[in-house]
C-alpha cells in the first residue's frame, strides 16, 4: 500500500514539476473548485453552528451589515443605520432581493429572529440575540417570540431595541443567525426547510444549485444579488468533501482543489513541493487557565504569579510550538480586535511581564507560606490529546520542574472529555483556549465573569464583573474600551490565567486565485470578492 | 632355560586394582558442560555479551553520563548527534520595536496593479539564533509585506518557504525573526503586499546567524560559573549530545538510559515471574495428571480467554492510578497475571510426557523420591521448553511494554521508556530521524540478543541434545 502511494505522488510530483496544469482554476468561466471539510450539517441559518455550515451559508445569504475584503463591517441588505444606547433602526435597500425576484422585507429579520430564539428551534447560537430586548426571556420560553424587541416598521425600516446597550450590535448582524428567512417559503417547505439546494432561498452573492449530500455541492454567482457587480467568480463548485489534510493535499498537488490547510505533517511535504505557504491567524486565544475553586492550591494569587513569572510566551510559539503563523500570546485580547479608532491592543498595549526568576521563587515562597505548605503538591495540568497539546504540557512541566520545582502530573483527555473535567473542575492547570463568535472585545471580555459558564476556572472577582458590566452596558466606545483595558490589566495583576499564544494556521493557495479572504469571525475563507486571474 | 628362585615375596597376594575404570578427563557438572558448549556458539557469546552491556548501560550508564533525562534545552531542540557545539555569550533578549517610516505612507493613495520590490533588503545588526532583525527599504505603493523563509535559494515566486510575518504598512520596514532559529543559512524573501494579496516581486538574502546563549541560560546550565564575572562577547562551550536532543531539546542519551530501566525491568523480570508460575503451576498438573490436571488446565484456558488491555486498564483504576503517573506497576501485575498459561501448558505436556519414561520407571523402582525425581530428572529434561519460553518471553515483555507506552498507557512523562520515546520519534520520523532510530534500534537489538542467547541456551542446556553431538 505505501509504495503504491509513494509511486502515485512521484507521479503527480512529476506532473506538478512539468506544470502547475490544474482544473480547479478556470480563469474563461471564472469558476473554482474547492474541498468542503465536511458536509455541511445545518444550513438552517438560525440554527447552523459548525465552521463548514456558516463559511456556506455566509456565501449564499447575507444579513443587515457584511464584512468587507479587509474584514470591515460595510452595508449589506441595510444601505444605512442609526444606533444608540436603546436601540437601532436599519433601512433597508430597495434592491435587496431574494433569489426569487421578491424583496428582502424587515419582517423577514423580525421572523427569523423570533423563530431563532424560540425555545422550540432549540438553537445553540440563541444567545447570540441576547442584546435585543426580551431575547433570553423568549429564549427562555418566559415571553412569546412576538414580545421581541424588533419590530417591523414597514417593509423598509427595521427598528431594534437593546436589552441593554449594544455598541457592537451592528458587527452581530454579520453573524448567520441574525441573517433573514422569509415566513411564507419557510412554512411552505415546513421540516425540509435548508434540507435541500431547492428547500432553500438565497439573497446573498451566490446561490447553491446542486447539493448531493455527503458527495458534493454547487454554488453559483445570484445573478438577483443587489451587489452583483463586483462578484466576479460565477461559480463555486464543492466537488470533494474530506477532512484529511493528506488526502486534500494531493488533491491541491494534483490541481483538483484551490485551497487546502496543512497542519505540522503536510507542511513540510509542501515545502519539498515548492509549493506557495501561507499563514493567517485564526483569532483564537490559548491560555493557562487556573482553577480558582475553594481549596485548590492555584487559588492562592501568589503561587499564580509565581508561575506567570517563568512562563514566557514567545519560547512557547518559537521554539515549543515552532510552526510558523502562532503570536507570543501577551493578553486574553488577540491583536486583531478593534479598539476605538485603531486596534485595541495599539491603544492598550497588554502589560508586559517580565520572565524573573527570582521574583517567582519568591512570590512561591510566599506562596507556600501562606497555604502553610512545605511543599507544593504536585499539581495535574489537564490537556487535550492532539501531538501539539502533549508537547506543550511536557513543555511545561519540564519548565515548572526547573524553575520552581513544582511537580505537574499530565492528564491528557480528548477534547470532548477534557471539557467535561474543566467543567467538573477536576483539574489545578488547564491548556484551555478560546475563539471568537463575534467581532468584539466582549467575546473575549465576559470569559471570565462570575455568571459566564465558559468560566470553566470558576473564577469569581466583583471588579472584573463590574468592568465587564460597564463595557456592556455603555454603547460609547471610549467608555467600552477603557473598561476592557482596566480589564486587560485585571487580568496580568490577578494572574487570572497566563496567555500562551494566538493560533495561527498555514495553508495553500492556488496562485491563480486572488482576493480570498481568512476571517476570524464569519465564512472561512470567504471566496465572495475572489477572481481567477490570467 | 633360566633358573627361577621363586621368594616369598611372589607368593604374596596380588594387589587388586581400586578403580575399575580411568577418568582420563577432569569431571563436569552439568551447568559446566552447558558453559562449555554455550561457549562455543559464537552467536549466543556475542548475544549475551550485548546482554550484559545492556544491564551494565542501563545500571552504570547514569555514572559515567550523569545529564538529567528531563532537563529541556530549549537552544539544542532536536539537534542530531554531533560534536558539541560553541556559541557566543549575550546579554539578555531586548525587544525591539521595529522601524516604522515617519516619512512614508502607510497606505497610498490608491493600489497600483504593480509595485517594485524592496530595495536594500539587510540585517540590522548581527544575526544570531536568539533573533534575526531585517530591514529594508519601503516600496511606493505598498500598504505592507510579507516575510518569508526558506533553507535553500528560492526558485521562483512560489518556492519562497515558510512564511512568518506581516507587516502592516507601506512604512513598517523591519520584521524580527525569532521562529526555531538554526545557525546555519537561511534564505529571507520580502514580497510587498496591498494589505491583504501579495505583489510577485521579492527580495533574497542569505543570513547565517551564529549561535548564542544568554548569561542567565549559561549560568543555569552551569557553563559559567559567575554570571556577573563572565563576559559576554566570550566562546562557550555548550553541552554535549552525543546521540543528539530529543524536540524539547532534552539529552537523547540520558533518556535512552533512563528509559532502559523501564524497558529491562518489565521484560525481564515479568517473565521471569510468570515463567515460574507456569512451571509450578504446569509441572504440578503434569506430574498428578488425572481430575487436577483437567481442572487446572481448564482454568489456565479460562486465564488465556481475558483480554489484557482490558485487565491492564482495570488495574490502573483499581490501584488507584491517577492521571499523569506512571502505569509501569498495574502493566507488570498483568503481564504476570495473564501470561503464565502459555508456558504452564508447555511444561504440562512436557512432564506428562517424560513421566512416562522408561528411566523415570526405573529410578522410582530404585527408589527415588518425587522431589527427587522432579529435580534430578523431570525438570532438567523440561529446561529446554522452559528457555525457550523464557527467551522468547523477554522480548514479548519489551514489546508489550513498548507497544502500550506507546498508545500512552504506560509511562508517565517526562519519564520515559524505548516504546514512548518510539511514540514520540515516530511523529518526527522524515525531518529528525535519530529520535525514532535510536530508541527503536535499541529495542531491536535487546530482542535479537535475548532470542539469539536463548536459543544458544537451549542448545547448551537441552540435556537430551548431548546425544546427538
Amino acid at each position: 500500500m505505501r509504495v503504491t502511494l509513494a509511486a502515485v505522488l512521484l507521479l503527480l510530483f512529476n506532473s506538478v514539476n512539468a506544470e502547475f496544469n490544474t482544473t480547479s482554476v478556470n480563469f474563461d468561466s471564472q469558476s473554482i473548485t474547492i474541498a468542503l471539510t465536511q458536509e455541511p450539517p445545518q444550513l438552517n441559518g438560525m440554527k447552523a453552528t459548525d465552521q463548514v455550515s456558516i463559511l456556506v451559508l455566509s456565501h449564499i445569504m447575507e444579513g443587515l451589515a457584511r464584512y468587507d475584503r479587509r474584514g470591515n463591517i460595510v452595508p449589506g441588505v441595510a444601505e444605512r443605520w442609526e444606533i444608540d444606547e436603546k436601540g437601532a433602526t436599519f433601512w433597508l435597500r430597495d434592491n435587496a432581493v431574494w433569489s426569487d425576484g421578491l424583496p428582502v422585507t424587515a419582517h423577514d429579520f423580525v421572523f427569523a429572529w423570533q423563530n431563532a430564539l424560540d425555545p422550540a428551534t432549540a438553537s445553540e447560537y440563541a444567545f447570540i440575540l441576547y442584546p435585543i430586548k426580551n431575547g433570553e426571556a423568549v429564549n427562555r420560553g418566559e415571553l412569546a417570540p412576538s414580545e421581541l424587541g424588533a419590530y417591523a416598521e414597514d417593509d423598509r425600516t427595521l427598528r431594534v431595541e437593546f436589552s441593554r446597550p449594544t455598541g457592537y450590535f451592528v458587527n452581530l448582524t454579520a453573524f448567520t443567525t441574525y441573517f433573514p428567512v422569509r415566513r411564507d417559503f419557510f412554512e411552505s417547505r415546513g421540516d425540509r426547510y435548508a434540507a435541500d439546494a431547492g428547500d432553500l432561498l438565497f439573497n446573498g452573492p451566490f446561490k447553491m444549485t446542486k447539493w448531493v449530500h455527503s458527495a458534493s455541492l454547487k454554488m453559483v454567482k445570484n445573478e438577483n444579488y443587489w451587489d452583483r457587480e463586483n462578484i466576479t467568480l460565477n461559480a463555486i463548485d464543492a466537488q470533494y468533501i474530506t477532512a484529511d489534510t493528506r488526502a486534500r493535499l494531493n488533491l491541491f498537488i494534483d490541481g483538483k482543489i484551490v485551497h487546502t490547510a496543512l497542519d505540522g505533517e503536510t507542511y513540510k511535504d509542501a515545502l519539498t513541493q515548492r509549493f506557495r505557504i501561507r499563514r493567517f491567524t485564526t483569532g483564537s486565544v490559548f491560555f493557562l487557565e487556573f482553577n480558582h475553586r475553594a481549596h485548590r492550591v492555584t487559588r492562592n494569587l501568589d503561587l499564580r504569579r509565581a508561575i506567570q513569572h517563568v512562563f514566557d510566551p514567545h519560547e512557547m510559539v518559537n521554539k515549543v510550538l515552532a510552526t510558523p503563523g502562532n503570536l507570543p500570546g501577551e493578553s486574553l485580547f488577540p491583536v486583531w480586535l478593534n479598539g476605538v479608532d485603531h486596534k485595541f491592543r495599539r491603544e492598550y498595549p497588554a502589560p508586559i511581564v517580565q520572565i524573573d526568576i527570582s521574583r517567582a521563587k519568591q512570590y512561591l515562597a510566599k506562596a507556600r507560606e501562606e497555604l502553610g505548605l512545605s511543599k507544593i503538591p504536585p499539581l495535574v495540568l489537564l490537556a487535550s490529546d492532539s501531538p501539539t497539546a502533549a508537547k506543550q504540557a511536557e513543555y511545561l512541566q519540564g519548565l515548572l520542574k526547573a524553575k520552581l520545582d513544582l511537580d505537574i502530573k499530565i492528564d491528557i483527555q480528548t477534547f470532548k472529555q477534557r471539557l467535561a473535567k474543566m467543567t467538573a473542575g477536576d483539574f489545578d492547570l488547564v491548556n484551555a483556549g478560546w475563539g471568537p463568535d463575534f467581532d468584539d472585545v466582549m467575546t473575549f471580555g465576559d470569559l471570565f465573569a462570575s455568571w459566564n459558564l465558559n468560566n470553566r476556572g470558576r473564577y469569581t472577582n466583583p471588579d472584573y464583573d463590574r468592568l465587564v458590566r460597564t463595557a456592556m452596558n455603555s454603547a460609547v466606545p471610549k467608555i467600552r474600551m477603557d473598561a476592557m483595558g482596566e480589564l486587560q490589566q485585571l487580568i496580568v495583576d490577578d494572574a487570572i490565567i497566563v496567555p500562551q499564544y494566538e493560533q495561527g494556521v498555514i495553508y495553500l493557495l492556488h496562485p491563480r486565485l486572488k482576493g480570498v479572504v481568512r476571517r476570524v469571525v464569519g465564512a472561512d475563507p470567504d471566496y465572495t470578492y475572489a477572481r481567477v486571474v490570467q | 632355560m633360566t633358573d627361577v628362585t621363586p621368594t616369598a615375596e611372589d607368593f604374596s597376594p596380588a594387589t587388586s586394582s581400586i578403580s575399575v575404570e580411568q577418568i582420563s578427563r577432569p569431571s563436569l557438572s552439568y551447568w559446566q558442560d552447558a558453559w562449555i558448549r554455550l561457549k562455543k556458539n559464537t552467536r549466543a557469546i556475542i548475544s549475551l555479551y550485548i546482554v550484559l552491556s545492556l544491564a551494565f548501560f542501563t545500571l552504570l550508564g547514569p555514572i559515567f553520563w550523569n545529564v538529567d533525562p528531563s532537563l529541556q534545552d530549549l537552544n539544542q531542540i532536536s539537534q542530531a548527534p554531533s560534536l558539541p557545539k560553541t556559541a557566543v555569550l549575550v546579554g539578555q533578549y531586548q525587544r525591539w520595536s521595529g522601524i516604522v517610516l515617519e516619512d512614508f505612507p502607510a497606505e497610498p493613495a490608491d493600489y497600483p496593479d504593480s509595485v517594485d520590490a524592496v530595495t536594500d533588503l539587510r540585517p540590522f545588526e548581527l544575526a544570531t539564533t536568539q533573533q534575526v532583525r531585517l530591514v529594508w527599504n519601503p516600496v511606493v505603493g505598498a500598504a505592507g509585506y510579507n516575510i518569508y523563509r526558506n533553507q535553500r535559494l528560492p526558485e521562483n515566486f512560489n518556492d519562497l518557504g515558510l512564511p512568518l510575518g506581516s507587516t502592516y504598512g507601506g512604512n513598517e520596514v523591519s520584521y524580527e525573526d525569532r521562529l526555531s532559529l538554526e545557525s546555519r543559512p537561511y534564505y529571507y524573501a520580502v514580497v510587498p503586499t496591498d494589505g491583504l494579496d501579495e505583489y510577485e516581486v521579492y527580495t533574497v538574502i542569505e543570513v547565517t546567524p551564529s549561535m548564542i546563549i544568554t548569561l542567565a541560560e549559561a549560568s543555569d546550565r552551569q557553563l559559567i560559573k559567575d554570571a556577573n564575572v563572565a563576559q559576554t562577547g566570550t566562546a562557550l562551550k555548550l553541552e554535549f549530545h552525543p546521540f543528539g536532543t530529543d524536540y524539547l531539546g532534552r539529552d537523547m542519551l540520558a533518556r535512552l538510559m533512563q528509559g532502559a530501566r523501564v524497558s529491562l525491568f518489565i521484560g525481564i523480570v515479568a517473565p521471569f515471574i510468570y515463567v515460574i508460575m507456569g512451571i509450578v503451576y504446569g509441572g504440578f498438573a503434569g506430574y498428578f495428571g488425572g481430575t487436577i490436571d483437567s481442572l487446572l488446565m481448564r482454568f489456565a484456558d479460562f486465564v488465556v480467554a481475558l483480554p489484557f488491555l482490558l485487565f491492564m486498564i482495570l488495574f490502573k483504576i483499581a490501584f488507584g492510578i491517577g492521571p499523569g503517573e506512571s502505569g509501569i506497576f498495574p502493566m507488570l501485575i498483568a503481564l504476570v497475571l495473564l501470561l503464565w498459561p502459555a508456558t504452564a501448558r508447555l511444561v504440562r505436556g512436557q512432564v506428562l510426557q517424560i513421566r512416562e519414561q522408561g528411566y523415570i520407571e526405573a529410578a522410582r523402582l530404585l527408589g527415588a523420591k518425587p522431589h527427587y525425581l522432579i529435580l534430578r530428572h523431570i525438570i532438567p529434561n523440561t529446561m529446554g521448553v522452559i528457555l525457550v519460553t523464557l527467551t522468547f518471553a523477554v522480548p514479548a515483555a519489551i514489546f508489550t511494554e513498548a507497544f502500550l507506552s506507546f498508545i500512552g498507557m504506560g509511562v508517565a512523562p517526562p519519564t520515559p521508556s524505548w516504546g514512548s520515546m518510539c511514540n514520540e520519534g515516530v511523529k518526527t520520523m522524515l525531518s529528525h530521524p535519530h529520535e525514532l532510530i535510536f530508541p527503536a534500534v535499541f529495542i531491536s537489538i535487546t530482542v535479537l540478543a535475548f532470542n539469539l542467547l536463548g536459543d544458544g541456551l537451549t542448545e547448551a542446556l537441552d540435556s537430551r541434545m548431548r546425544s546427538r553431538e
